[in-house]
């Protein structure tokens, strides 16, 4: 009963520490998980396999990139994306596809959008995207989950 | 010793449920990303749009007749805002030209200018200011062979749990001297609002 007391007296000390170690440590903005799936430049036509980068190992195992064709369409670029779902939730991605041209420059950089998409459960879905000028003769695409906030304390 | 552990676990759950209170901070951010503040008409809608509508127009096979080779030269009329907000549209139609001008595929004559443009040419040609052997002449402009205009229109429904908006784009060209419209197209947006029950 002694031993209690005293513990509990001795709370506001720890009460105190702990609000301070909140303080530090808490009320900072997690920056979102950004990182995705994606592609280095393809030139139209290429075989895509060697190319492509997971930087999201955990977004990999719920998808994959099955597809992607590309052909000229009125003299620009025009890229087929096929994205597959291995996860049996729905997926809520962005993508967003960077055009360069012969000399691997980029063409309009900053200027494509990225843009939403939600795959269902097992869904194969395909998406398309084309360049906004003759120029584009590669192209890289990515795909990454919609970032939200881990902890926002 | 039961005490001794309840009540700082009280005071860190308290602590991460009513949260600490932000500081404004204010950061550049991507003008590129998904923009979800609210349910309105946003800047993720307009670039899906104009990226939408440019691309169809840019590959439809009719299109590609009309420019094999030439440029046609097109007039954009006003989008029609039929939606309960108020949206900028011609916003969206500089977006459409701007992204058709770029292609090299097409070019434009601009009627909100036609003002400054006959000012200025009354000037060169009247103000006694300007080398009349230089100076531009009244009636040289050409005239635009089709018409590029469209409409907005929204769907919006809501119950107390979660509210949803629906619009469609509808953009069309016209051949203003036929009066047949050569191409048009849709484009669909929905956007669902609801109440997250569990969240950080």
């Amino acid at each position: 009963m002694q031993k209690l007391t005293q513990g509990y007296h001795s709370q506001p000390s720890i009460f105190i520490l702990l609000f301070i170690s909140l303080f530090i440590v808490g009320c900072k903005n997690v920056p979102p998980v950004t990182s995705g799936v994606g592609t280095s430049q393809i030139t139209a036509g290429e075989e895509y396999s060697k190319y492509l980068q997971v930087h999201n190992p955990k977004l990999a195992k719920q998808l994959y990139i099955s597809d992607i064709k590309s052909r000229l369409q009125q003299d620009l670029l025009e890229v087929n994306l096929t994205l597959t779902s291995t996860y049996k939730k729905t997926l809520q991605l962005q993508y967003q596809v960077n055009w360069f041209d012969n000399d691997g420059f980029a063409v309009e950089p900053g200027k494509s959008p990225w843009k939403s998409l939600d795959l269902h459960g097992m869904q194969t879905q395909t998406v398309k995207a084309l360049a906004p000028t003759a120029k584009a003769t590669t192209f890289s695409l990515y795909v990454r989950e919609v970032p939200e906030k881990a902890f926002k304390f | 010793m039961k005490k001794f552990f309840i009540l700082p676990a009280v005071a860190i759950s308290l602590l991460a449920i009513s949260g600490c209170t932000n500081k404004s901070v204010v950061r550049y951010g991507d003008a590129a990303a998904v923009e979800t503040t609210d349910i309105n008409f946003g800047s993720t809608d307009l670039q899906k749009v104009a990226a939408e509508m440019t691309d169809s127009l840019l590959i439809s096979p009719v299109v590609g007749t009309l420019t094999v080779n030439t440029r046609p030269v097109i007039f954009v009329e006003s989008i029609k805002n039929k939606t309960s907000e108020h949206i900028d549209t011609e916003s969206i139609t500089d977006s459409i030209s701007t992204k058709l001008l770029r292609s090299g595929k097409f070019r434009f004559v601009d009627m909100g200018r036609v003002a400054s443009v006959r000012e200025q040419l009354q000037y060169q040609q009247s103000g006694g200011m300007v080398d009349t052997s230089k100076a531009k002449q009244f009636g040289q402009q050409i005239g635009a062979q089709y018409m590029l205009y469209g409409n907005l229109a929204s769907i919006v429904k809501s119950n107390q749990d979660q509210s949803d908006v629906y619009y469609k784009f509808t953009l069309r060209l016209m051949d203003l001297e036929s009066g047949l419209v050569e191409w048009a197209d849709e484009t669909e947006i929905r956007k669902t609002k609801g109440k997250e029950y569990i969240s950080w």
